[in-house]
C-alpha cells in the first residue's frame, strides 16, 4: 500500500465533494431536519392530548379528581359541558373525556369506589394510554386524599370505559396497518417513477421526445396512465393483503379503502416526475429520498399522530398528501367512515387536488430541465 | 403538399448560455431535397444550430424558419426527424421496440407502424436484431438504430448530429447512399460531421465556428476559394486555423 496513492484518493473524494453541493446539503443539513423533526414528535415541544372532563358530581371529590387531572402530566385537561364533551369528541377535537358522575362522592363514601365514565375516541392506541394512565394516577391521588381527610378505608377505582370507534381490541396493527398501506404503495411508487423519469432525461430520449409531436401534456398523463396500471395492481394487492392475509381492521367499505390507495399512486407519480426536474442524475434522486419522503412519513401521522405535533408543525403536516391520505385510510378502516360523513370525502378532494395540480407543475416544467 | 422551395431558413440568431455564445448571428438557407452539411470544430455551435431546428434551443435573437413555419410551431415536428449525438434509445426495451414506439408518438397505428418499422429497420441493415434488447447491441447497431428511429415517420427534413460516429467504413458508405436516395426523393437532409470524407458527400456546406458561418459553398467551391487540393486544408484555411 502507498500512502501517498491512498491519499491522492482521498483528495480527489474531497474535490468531488466540493462539486457537489447537494450531497453536502443532504450529509450535512438532512441529520439536522430529521434529529430535529425527531425532538419535535416526540415530546420536545410537542401538545399532549386533549381530554374534556364534565364534572357533575354533586359532592366535593368531583373538584378534588378534576384538579388532579387538570395537573395531569399525561394529557390537556379542559371542563366543559356534557354536551360540548360529546360534540367534541365526535369531531375529532378531543381524544377522550370523562364524566364524573353525579353520585361519585356518594358511592366512593358508601361503596368505597371511584366511578368516573371514560369515553375515548378510541382509533389511536398512542394517545389512548396516556389518558386511562392519566384517569388512573389522578384517582390514585384523590383517594388518598379522601381517605387521609375522612380516615376511611382506601376507595378502590372502578371506572367505566367505553369506546367511540374500534374498542380495546383495536391495536397497533390495525392502527399503523391503515396508514402504512397508503405509505408503502405512496413510497414505492414514488421512487419507482423518479428513477424511470430520470432515465428518460440522462439517455437523451425525453430531448428526443420533446422534438416530437409529443406534447408535455401527453408525456405527463401518459407516465400517469402507465405507473397508474401497475399502481392498480399494487394498491389492490396491498390491501388485499392487509385485510385479508394479516387480517387488519377495517370497519368501512375496501373499494374505497383502494380508492384512496389509489390517489396516493396517483400523487407519488406526478411528485416523482415534478422532483426530477431538481435531480440530473439517479444518484441524485435517490437523495430526495432522506430529505423529502422521511420528514413527510415523520409529519403525516403514520407514527405520530398529527393532533399531539406542536401547533406550528401541525401547519406542515397540513401542507401534505400523505397526511390526508393517512387520515381517510383511518377514518374509513377504524371508523367505518363513508363518504356521506363528509371526513372522507374532504380527504379525497384534498389528495384529488394535489394531484391535479402536481399534473400541471410537472407539465409546465417540463420544458425548462431540457435547455 | 406542395413543395417548398426553402426547406430551412436560419437568420441572425444568437443563442448564449451564461457567458458562452454558442450562435452568434448564425444565418443559412437549405433548400428542400437537399443534403447540407455542417462542419466545425468542437463547440464551433453545429448542436445548437441543429437543436434551434427542432425547438429543443429558442434564440435569443433571431428567426428560424422551418418547411415555412416560423418557430416556435410544435405542428412542424411531425415532418421533422431528429437524430441526437448519442444514440437516445430506450435500452430496456427491444430494437422492434423502440421503433413502434417513435412510430407511434408520430401517429403511426397499426399495419402502418409495422410495415415502416420493417422499412426503417432494412435501411440501417438491423433486421436480424430485432428482437434483441439495445442494451446488448454495439455501439454501431445503436447508432443506426437511433437513424431508423428519426427517419421511421418518413420526414421531410431529416436533421443528424454526427450519425456516423463509431459506424465502421463500411456501413457509413451504405448509409451515404440511402441518404442520397432520400435526398433525390425530396427529404432534406442537414448533417454535422467532421469527417471530411462526408463532407465531400453534401450538396453543399457551411463552415461554422464561433457561432457563425465563415463560408458556405460546395466542396469544389471552398477548395477552389481556399486554393487548396483537399477540403480539410480548405477548412483549415477558411476557419482562420491555418498555420
Amino acid at each position: 500500500m502507498s500512502l501517498r496513492r491512498a491519499g491522492a484518493v482521498a483528495l480527489r473524494i474531497l474535490h468531488q465533494f466540493r462539486h457537489d453541493r447537494r450531497t453536502l446539503v443532504l450529509l450535512f443539513g438532512a441529520p439536522i431536519i430529521l434529529l430535529g423533526l425527531f425532538y419535535f414528535l416526540t415530546g420536545g415541544g410537542s401538545s399532549l392530548p386533549a381530554v374534556d372532563v364534565v364534572n357533575l358530581d354533586r359532592g366535593p371529590l368531583g373538584a378534588v379528581l378534576e384538579a388532579d387531572l387538570r395537573s395531569s402530566a399525561q394529557i390537556t385537561v379542559t371542563p366543559i359541558t356534557l354536551a360540548g364533551a360529546v360534540s367534541a369528541l365526535n369531531s375529532d377535537s378531543v381524544v377522550a373525556y370523562v364524566v364524573l358522575p353525579a353520585d361519585l362522592s356518594s358511592v366512593a363514601s358508601q361503596q368505597g369506589l371511584i366511578a368516573p365514565a371514560v369515553h375515548l375516541e378510541g382509533t389511536e392506541p398512542s394517545l389512548t394510554q396516556p389518558v386511562l394512565l392519566a384517569v388512573d394516577q389522578s384517582v390514585a391521588s384523590a383517594a388518598r386524599s379522601v381517605a387521609a381527610a375522612e380516615g376511611v378505608r382506601l376507595p378502590r377505582l372502578q371506572p367505566t370505559i367505553d369506546y367511540l370507534h374500534g374498542g380495546p381490541t383495536l391495536d397497533s396493527l390495525d392502527y399503523f396497518g391503515a396508514a402504512f398501506i397508503g405509505l408503502v404503495v405512496f413510497f414505492l411508487v414514488f421512487v419507482v417513477t423518479i428513477i424511470a423519469f430520470l432515465r428518460e432525461r440522462t439517455q437523451g430520449t425525453l430531448e428526443r421526445l420533446m422534438a416530437s409531436p409529443l406534447r408535455r401534456a401527453d408525456l405527463v398523463v401518459g407516465y400517469m396512465a402507465g405507473f397508474m396500471a401497475v399502481g392498480t395492481v399494487q394498491a389492490v394487492e396491498v390491501v388485499v393483503f392487509a385485510l385479508y392475509v394479516l387480517g387488519c381492521h377495517n370497519q368501512g367499505s375496501v373499494a374505497l379503502v383502494v380508492l384512496i390507495t389509489l390517489l396516493m399512486t396517483l400523487v407519488a407519480v406526478n411528485l416523482a416526475v415534478l422532483l426530477s426536474m431538481f435531480a440530473t442524475t439517479e444518484f441524485q434522486a435517490v437523495q430526495f429520498i432522506p430529505l423529502a419522503i422521511v420528514p413527510q412519513v415523520l409529519l403525516s401521522g403514520v407514527i405520530f399522530p398529527v393532533t399531539t405535533e406542536p401547533v406550528w408543525l401541525q401547519v406542515v403536516s397540513r401542507l401534505l398528501p400523505l397526511t390526508y391520505g393517512v387520515d381517510g385510510l383511518r377514518d374509513v378502516m377504524l371508523k367505518g367512515d363513508g363518504l356521506t360523513g363528509g371526513a372522507v370525502l374532504l380527504d379525497i378532494a384534498v389528495i384529488a387536488a394535489f394531484a391535479v395540480a402536481l399534473v400541471a407543475a410537472a407539465t409546465a416544467t417540463l420544458r425548462r430541465r431540457l435547455s | 403538399m406542395t413543395a417548398i422551395p426553402v426547406a430551412v431558413a436560419v437568420d441572425g440568431v444568437v443563442k448564449a448560455f451564461g457567458p458562452v455564445r454558442a450562435l452568434d448571428g448564425a444565418s443559412l438557407s437549405v433548400d428542400t431535397g437537399e443534403i447540407y452539411g455542417l462542419l466545425g470544430p468542437n463547440g464551433a455551435g453545429k448542436t445548437t444550430l441543429i437543436r434551434s431546428l427542432v425547438g429543443l434551443v429558442s434564440p435569443d435573437a433571431g428567426t428560424v424558419t422551418v418547411l415555412g413555419r416560423r418557430l416556435p410551431d410544435h405542428a412542424v415536428l411531425a415532418d421533422v426527424g431528429y437524430m441526437p449525438q448519442s444514440p437516445a434509445l430506450y435500452a430496456d426495451l427491444t430494437v422492434e421496440e423502440n421503433l413502434r414506439f417513435f412510430a407511434s408518438i408520430h401517429g403511426l397505428r397499426g399495419e402502418a407502424a409495422r410495415l415502416r418499422s420493417s422499412e426503417a429497420l432494412e435501411f440501417v441493415d438491423l433486421p436480424s436484431r430485432r428482437r434483441s434488447v439495445v442494451a446488448t447491441l454495439s455501439g454501431g447497431m445503436r447508432q443506426r438504430l437511433s437513424l431508423a428511429c428519426a427517419l421511421v415517420h418518413r420526414p421531410r427534413l431529416l436533421l443528424l448530429d454526427e450519425p456516423t460516429v463509431g459506424v465502421d467504413p463500411q456501413l457509413r458508405v451504405e448509409l451515404w447512399q440511402r441518404f442520397t436516395q432520400m435526398s433525390e426523393e425530396g427529404t432534406t437532409i442537414i448533417v454535422s460531421s467532421h469527417v471530411m470524407d462526408e463532407a465531400e458527400r453534401c450538396g453543399r456546406l457551411g463552415l461554422l465556428r464561433f457561432g457563425h458561418l465563415l463560408a458556405e459553398g460546395t466542396a469544389a467551391e471552398l477548395r477552389r476559394r481556399a486554393g487548396v487540393e483537399r477540403l480539410e486544408d480548405a477548412f483549415l484555411a477558411l476557419s482562420g486555423a491555418a498555420p
